[in-house]
């Protein structure tokens, strides 16, 4: 047995011989911080044993599994009962403090001993703080992906009106990605659908700028390609004096105050009269 | 390889069928204003339906093939881009010149060409 094995032998000893203490201490300092008002006392009780034996089990077999697995437990959790990450994050750096001041207060009689024990205890510390610190980061970085995976999939309808007729409802903002994707799916639904006029809708658009308009222009050059005239409807009053002032160039494409009236003219496009039946 | 050129009414129809070298794209270009003169058509649909690629170079003879074919007197009208060749011209910045019409397929692109020509046939010379 090398000398770092005996006080990892040690220091798991010591802590094994005083968990109910050492919970009691972190729950009590935990409370007094108002860190836990959430919980019921039998949630407590779970979370402080579960965290202790996540510590004892990663100090003695220098593994570090069951500590990433706890960390992805409690991001979930926390993400989910939306507990701050800072409220996790105080309450792990407490019970960092609340082993080392105990190893502190058992060893202080032998400086020796306390400097390797500690020197067993930090690394562990330390690494156990910043899996967990990385599990919120990235429990939310995966629920950011998926949400704007989602707002993408369900923001841009491509709606058939007419057998001929394709309308687009654009909503929120339009970035580069976002862009992208919609040329790409309004092109696949005029060949699918063989719609020779697409109305883009941009009443939901709040900001139209340079950029937006320049993906506008790319979608109707594409469109055109095809073999399909595109008209843009619902340019607000405001947005169309920012397209003004920037000096877009908007001659090549038709434009028209509402949604309505550029289905009025799709259908004069295509020589189509809806009337009353008699 | 020999592309065909077809007669139909009163104009003519090619056909992509495979990516063509730089050169088979030159020849192209020769027969099809041989076969204008020759034929006297009023129109031209080229048909890009079977092309995966288009690259720049083949970009710009459409569009000047459009632009000679229309000195000789024949519209000229493209039909059947795939959206993903579309996409990359775009993308490019390559704008097919406005003097080319397009059409979503070969029907559409004759129906076009028809409308086009009847309106001129409409006018009367006294």
């Amino acid at each position: 047995m090398t000398e770092k094995e005996e006080f990892v032998e040690e220091l798991s000893g010591l802590l094994e011989d005083n968990a109910t203490e050492l919970k009691k201490q972190w729950v009590k300092e935990m409370t007094e911080m108002g860190l836990l008002e959430k919980l019921s006392s039998l949630e407590i009780e779970q979370q402080s044993t579960a965290i202790y034996d996540t510590c004892v089990l990663t100090i003695k077999t220098g593994m570090y599994e069951a500590a990433k697995k706890y960390a992805r437990e409690m991001a979930k959790k926390g993400v989910l009962e939306a507990m701050t990450v800072d409220q996790i994050i105080m309450g792990m750096l407490k019970l960092r403090d609340v082993y080392g001041r105990f190893i502190f207060y058992k060893y202080q009689k032998d400086v020796e001993k306390l400097y390797k024990v500690l020197g067993v205890y930090e690394p562990v510390a330390n690494r156990i703080l910043s899996i967990v610190a990385l599990a919120f980061v990235e429990e939310r970085e995966m629920k950011i992906t998926d949400q704007q995976q989602a707002m993408l999939t369900l923001s841009t309808p491509v709606l058939q009106i007419r057998d001929q007729i394709l309308v687009l409802p654009l909503i929120g903002t339009i970035d580069s990605a976002r862009a992208a994707q919609i040329v790409e799916q309004l092109l696949n639904s005029i060949v699918d659908t063989q719609a020779s006029v697409v109305i883009i809708d941009i009443t939901g658009v709040p900001i139209i700028d340079t950029a937006v308009a320049n993906h506008l222009i790319k979608t109707i050059q594409a469109a055109k390609m095809l073999g399909a005239d595109t008209i843009i409807t619902g340019i607000s009053p405001a947005n169309a004096q920012t397209l003004v002032t920037l000096g877009v160039d908007l001659s090549m494409m038709t434009t028209r105050g509402s949604l309505r009236s550029g289905v009025k003219l799709a259908d004069e496009m295509l020589k189509l009269v809806v009337m009353e039946k008699r | 390889m020999e592309i065909p050129i077809l007669k139909i009414e009163d104009f003519l129809i090619v056909s992509f069928q495979t990516e063509l070298s730089d050169d088979e794209i030159d020849k192209l270009r020769e027969d099809i204003l041989d076969k204008i003169k020759e034929t006297n058509a009023r129109g031209l649909i080229i048909d890009i339906t079977a092309l995966k690629i288009v690259d720049s170079f083949m970009a710009r003879s459409l569009s000047s093939i459009a632009t000679t074919a229309t000195l000789l007197g024949a519209k000229t009208v493209v039909v059947g881009m795939q959206p993903a060749v579309a996409l990359t011209l775009v993308e490019l910045g390559l704008r097919i010149k406005w003097n080319i019409q397009t059409a979503l397929n070969l029907e559409r692109g004759i129906n076009l060409l028809r409308e086009a020509l009847k309106s001129e046939k409409d006018v009367v010379y006294e």
